[in-house]
């Protein structure tokens, strides 16, 4: 009986290790290849925090950014944008999508859009009832996507910041107009 | 004029050195050696106490020292230009990971957003 659990240990331990240390999927980088853009950005500790010293506080954009990356550890981004549809798989989606199978990461969204194709996962993870890192995977037909941002971070914040830096942001309240109609 | 050969052999003959030759040539050896290690000494002070040299000297090394200030300062700026620039490239990628963060983050609300509000046009409808 001891050695039985002696065993299950032995074998759970890399599982949990893998977990905790997962940054970025293995092989992910391999879509480079095929794509026509590709976006990396890894950073960590040290470096994201010498990286937000340059971000100014008289810029309300960078400010922003200022107070949403105080307290993160890691942020790491894989962005595949390709000439043609298809040129990544499902099975492609499917492994990023298994490495988030855990406890300890809950799916929050899921969006699948038959009409435009954008397929949307957004993933967090709590510790002690507080956010401690969100990923974010979004396979669109000729993008796909992948963010792994380990700390805690305001959402609502990071989502505002989509529709800057030039970036027109997406109406959302268009739709609510529909509802009152 | 010929010598007669007796005349010849006494004035090549053998003789002894007077007492005390031997010393007075070693002694007479070191002096000079040392009037000419002196000599050199004096011209080279002599070379630095001339008043335009005097002044040329400290004027090459005032060169130096500004020279290796401004080459250090140099240095500095361009150390310091570096690590602006690798800053501001960190700060743009920073940034870029954020905007591509968020603008996935915004195509999920909104699509959220839209099948709640097909949802309830659909049940008031119905």
């Amino acid at each position: 009986m001891r050695k039985t659990l002696l065993l299950m240990l032995l074998l759970a331990a890399p599982i949990t290790a893998r977990a905790q240390e997962f940054k970025i999927p293995p092989n992910i980088d391999r879509l480079s290849a095929k794509a026509k853009e590709t976006v990396e950005v890894t950073m960590e500790g040290p470096m994201l925090r010498w990286a937000s010293k340059f971000l100014s506080a008289e810029d309300p954009e960078e400010a922003k950014c200022a107070k949403l990356v105080q307290n993160l550890r890691g942020i790491y981004v894989r962005s595949f944008e390709f000439d043609k549809e298809s040129a990544y798989s499902n099975e492609d989606v499917e492994q990023l999508r298994a490495l988030v199978h855990s406890p300890e990461w809950t799916r929050v969204v899921g969006v699948r859009s038959v009409h435009d194709g954008e397929n949307v996962d957004v993933y967090f993870k709590l510790e002690n009832d507080k956010m401690a890192g969100i990923i974010v995977i979004a396979a669109e037909p000729k993008e796909l996507t992948f963010v792994n941002i380990v700390g805690p971070i305001d959402v609502d914040q990071l989502a505002d910041l989509g529709g800057e830096f030039g970036i027109p942001r997406l109406d959302t309240s268009s739709a609510k107009k529909g509802d009152r109609r | 004029m010929t010598l007669p050969e007796n005349e010849l052999k006494h004035a090549l003959r053998r003789r002894e050195p007077p007492e005390g030759f031997a010393e007075r040539v070693l002694a007479r050896v070191e002096q000079e050696g040392t009037r000419k290690t002196q000599k050199a000494r004096e011209s080279l002070l002599d070379f630095f106490t001339r008043p335009i040299l005097r002044w040329a000297t400290v004027g090459a090394m005032c060169a130096v020292l500004v020279a290796g200030g401004f080459y250090y300062r140099h240095g500095q700026e361009l150390r310091a230009q570096r690590e602006r620039a690798q800053g501001e490239a960190a700060k743009q990628q920073l940034m870029l990971a954020l905007r591509i963060a968020g603008s996935k983050l915004q195509i999920a609300k909104a699509k959220v957003i839209e099948t709640s509000v097909e949802n309830k046009n659909r049940e008031v409808k119905e």
